[in-house]
């Protein structure tokens, strides 16, 4: 006797508890393969992500630094987030991230003579989130203009500023008689305040405002409107009178400026000195929160916290219970696989066919 | 094992065993049955697109598979050639049951299959086209032989085709003769056209029939897939009608006549000539003065077009599809800039206006693709009515989208426009052809346009939904727009329009009042004949 197959049946309409079931789905599938990873160094998977969970949320400091991990995460979130509703492929944050933290560390070390207190302040962030945009626009005008990949061209670029940066700390930022590559820890005028007597600086509090003005952009004005209409079908949108290039452009702007801050906040709120470690892949790791956020600025803010619980949570753990930090990167990258597999779920629905005899 | 499915034999001699029972009366109608259905059905994610449908082909016969669009016709007929597996139900061939896996076995059964798109290899030629997967062995094509048979088969059957052309250079009838030949090559008993007309003038839409009475005069057996009334009843013996994957019925076409078919087809009365009020025309709104648009290759899309509408009119532009429709809309609306020549509305040049000041010039446009050029599947309703209205007053101010001025919008245009939803919020794509159209319609007339461009507005809708779009068209002549009306449709343009412009590679090949013209003269200015 032949059993009726399953098959894939498209969905009219994904509602928001299916897709919130799809996220937990693929979240526990994660952890489960995680699992998995932790049995093979012999430590106890419980007390692993007991250590883990308690390293992240287990006390007021702990949270307070997960918070300052998830900075970083919910700017360049944010960053996909505007591009990638409008189907621009902007894989460049990485780079818009840097082009941020050298314009912050460039303002922080010319002019924190002639600025003063919160002028300075704003000079540095407003510095990084136009050095970002104006490397994103690199990128776009490259696209708009000859039509190049612009997957291709962000990737590239990201490689390009590495290299710039890696040259300037080689030479002209050096910081003198230093053997170590970076410049000389800047002054302390140009460090953004910090609250609760913690590490938490004011750049989280700038990504929470960003998050809702990304909300407010994508959802509330006619600029979302354009962004979104030639994300889902540019073709009607030029019918109907939308620029598509002067979208694109836009979208760039906004994009790289939100991951340009994300760099300038790292440098005056955390770092105060430009390295070439200051980004853990905060520009690649944004794509993983944008899709686990499902591209909502809310949903992207939460997706960062959790990510910057697992980093500040994998130290504690390691500390404990030997298991190796590589885990936490392991798992954010199987968190990914998983997502995208349970968006099947999301679009299909499972049925069983019944047979044709 | 060397039978692959034991079952299914055993199976199949049981069937015809059973199939002959009930019909021993009558041993010679059994015989002359070539295919029969029986209770198949098919269906597609939530859409049952055959719904157990049962008919019969005999043997020499043209049988019309006749339905509105996506009633489930096509699906039928990719059941039939292998290319779908039904979910149900059973095929019987030559009075044994088949289960076909893919088209190679309906092709090895001797069924063949003409589809809306070619596949032809367009450098090679006509015999080379034919034969290619045809020839079991050897490392070259041997054409001699072949083109024996070609040529015998075109004498046959009467088509008129030049065998040593290059498919790149034959017209779209051409190319069909050419995907029928194929078929008629490796030896069909029954061939399945899907809507074989659609892309054909009149004149070729007679060759097309006269030769497919004589291969039904030869035994070959003929299903017919078309939505056209008038083709039905010319050319076929006997008509199957579906309607949303039903079956309706099988009839004989001497005994039905065109009221009747409609209603079996649509479920209702159809009335078939929208009633057209005299008036005059008033002044000019629209005026295409020397129209030039040229390819990346320098090539004339169109050329050199002067035409003229005004107030109170409708001009149809008549045209087999490809013929520079598409590029002339994209240039009066804005997207394509002009080679040579001015286009004028009331009398302003549009040259540096773009697409959204075109808009608010009170020119309207109607796509001819409405997923793809007019709609965001994937937004509301409401949403996909804002488009291209976002971003001005009253819908936005100051850049801020007015939530309640586009919610008012979107429920006056669903109560005006007879949307069926239940409300904005509903996503655009769950909505039927007939009521994306009617979206656009509501955005498109919204602003009261002095002039409309409506490309192919009736494609693919079922037939109420033709009856309100053409409606619609007609009010607006009377309220005093000027209406171009591109369409492929020849009873469409005749019904509606008050002149008539028939384009052929970019050009006009002339404008006539709709009274003074026969439909004759328009087939053959669509083939590019102008004596």
């Amino acid at each position: 006797m032949k059993i009726g197959t399953l098959h894939l049946e498209k969905r009219t309409h994904v509602s928001w508890y299916v897709q919130g079931f799809s996220i937990l789905i693929a979240l526990a599938g994660a952890f489960g393969v995680g699992a998995l990873l932790i049995m093979t160094t012999g430590a106890s998977v419980g007390e692993a992500y007991a250590a883990l969970f308690k390293g992240a949320f287990g006390s007021r400091n702990a949270f307070l630094e997960t918070l300052v991990q998830s900075t970083p995460l919910i700017l360049t979130g944010l960053a996909m987030v505007v591009a990638f509703r409008a189907r621009v492929w902007n894989i460049g944050a990485e780079g818009q991230f840097f082009a941020g933290a050298m314009a912050a560390a460039w303002v922080s070390m010319t002019l924190h003579d002639d600025l003063s207190g919160p002028l300075l302040l704003a000079a540095v962030l407003v510095a990084a989130m136009l050095a970002g945009a104006c490397w994103a626009m690199i990128a776009a005008y490259c696209k708009i203009r000859f039509n190049a990949n612009i997957i291709i061209v962000t990737v590239m670029m990201n490689y390009i500023i590495l290299f710039l940066l890696s040259y300037l700390l080689s030479n002209t930022w050096r910081e003198p008689g230093s053997y170590f590559m970076q410049t000389a820890r800047f002054e302390r005028i140009t460090y953004l305040p910090r609250f609760f007597s913690s590490r938490l600086h004011l750049g989280f509090f700038n990504a929470l405002i960003a998050s809702v003005l990304v909300y407010v952009l994508v959802w509330k004005t006619s600029l979302g409107y354009s962004i979104r209409a030639v994300g889902v079908n540019p073709v009607a949108s030029q019918f109907k009178g939308i620029q598509i290039k002067r979208t694109i452009l836009t979208v760039m702007l906004i994009s790289g400026a939100l991951a340009g801050l994300a760099g300038g906040g790292e440098i005056a709120g955390l770092q105060h000195r430009l390295r070439l470690d200051i980004s853990t892949g905060y520009g690649y790791t944004g794509i993983i929160i944008a899709l686990l956020g499902r591209l909502n600025p809310v949903g992207v803010a939460l997706a960062a916290i959790f990510f910057g619980a697992l980093v500040n949570g994998s130290t504690h753990m390691q500390i404990f219970t030997g298991v190796p930090v590589a885990l936490v990167q392991s798992l954010q990258g199987i968190v990914l696989i998983f997502l995208l597999m349970s968006d099947v779920l999301t679009r299909y629905r499972i049925r069983r066919t019944p047979h044709a005899d | 094992m060397t039978n692959p499915n034991p079952r299914d034999t055993g199976r199949a001699e049981q069937g015809s065993a059973l199939s002959g029972a009930p019909d021993t009366g009558c041993e010679k109608e059994v015989s002359s049955i070539l295919l029969r259905v029986d209770d198949l059905s098919k269906r597609f994610g939530a859409v049952q697109a055959n719904d157990h449908v049962s008919f019969e082909v005999r043997k020499g016969e043209i049988h019309c598979l006749l339905g509105e669009n996506g009633a489930g016709k096509s699906t039928m007929a990719e059941c039939l050639y292998g290319t779908y597996q039904p979910d149900g139900g059973s095929i019987y061939f030559k009075g044994r049951q088949i289960r076909l896996t893919s088209p190679r076995d309906a092709i090895n059964l001797g069924i063949g299959m003409v589809h809306q798109h070619f596949v032809l290899v367009p450098p090679m030629n006509v015999i080379e086209n034919i034969i290619i997967g045809t020839q079991k062995k050897g490392l070259f094509l041997r054409t001699e032989e072949a083109e024996k048979k070609i040529q015998r088969l075109c004498d046959e059957y009467g088509i008129d085709l030049d065998i040593h052309a290059p498919i790149k250079e034959l017209s779209v009838s051409q190319q069909q003769w050419t995907e029928i030949l194929k078929a008629l090559y490796v030896g069909v008993d029954l061939l399945i056209l899907d809507e074989p007309t659609a892309v054909l003038t009149p004149q070729e839409i007679m060759a097309l029939f006269r030769t497919v009475k004589k291969m039904a005069e030869q035994g070959l057996s003929v299903i017919l897939i078309t939505h056209k009334f008038s083709e039905v009843l010319e050319v076929s013996d006997r008509i199957t009608v579906l309607r949303k994957g039903k079956l309706i019925g099988t009839v004989e076409t001497r005994s039905i006549n065109d009221r009747e078919l409609a209603r079996m087809m649509v479920g209702r009365d159809v009335i078939f000539r929208v009633e057209k009020e005299e008036v005059k025309p008033g002044e000019l709104v629209l005026e295409l003065d020397g129209v030039t648009l040229r390819n990346s290759q320098k090539m004339k899309k169109l050329d050199n077009i002067h035409l003229q509408i005004r107030r109170h009119e409708i001009l149809g532009l008549a045209g087999v599809g490809g013929n520079g429709q598409r590029s002339l809309y994209n240039a009066i609306i804005g997207i394509s800039p002009l080679d040579e020549g001015r286009i004028l509305l009331c009398e302003e040049d549009l040259a540096k206006k773009s697409v959204a000041d075109r808009m608010m010039a009170c020119l309207a446009g109607i796509p001819e693709d409405r997923i793809k050029q007019g709609l965001l599947m994937d937004f509301s309703v409401k949403e996909s009515l804002l488009l291209g209205r976002h971003n001005r007053p009253p819908f936005s101010r100051f850049g801020w989208l007015c939530k309640k001025k586009i919610r008012e919008f979107a429920e006056r245009s669903i109560a005006n426009y007879e949307i069926a939803v239940q409300n904005g919020d509903v996503r655009t794509g769950t909505l039927s052809g007939g009521n994306l159209q009617k979206v656009i319609l509501a955005r498109e007339l919204a602003h009261d346009p002095c002039c409309v461009v409506a490309s192919q507005p009736t494609r693919g809708l079922d037939v109420g939904a033709i009856e309100y779009v053409h409606r619609r068209l007609l009010d607006l002549r009377r309220e005093g727009a000027g209406i171009l009306l591109i369409s492929e449709d020849l009873d469409e343009l005749f019904n509606l329009s008050d002149r008539l412009a028939v384009i052929y590679k970019g050009r006009i090949m002339g404008v006539f009042d709709v009274n003074d013209v026969t439909r004759e003269k328009v087939g053959l200015l669509m083939a590019g004949i102008s004596e």
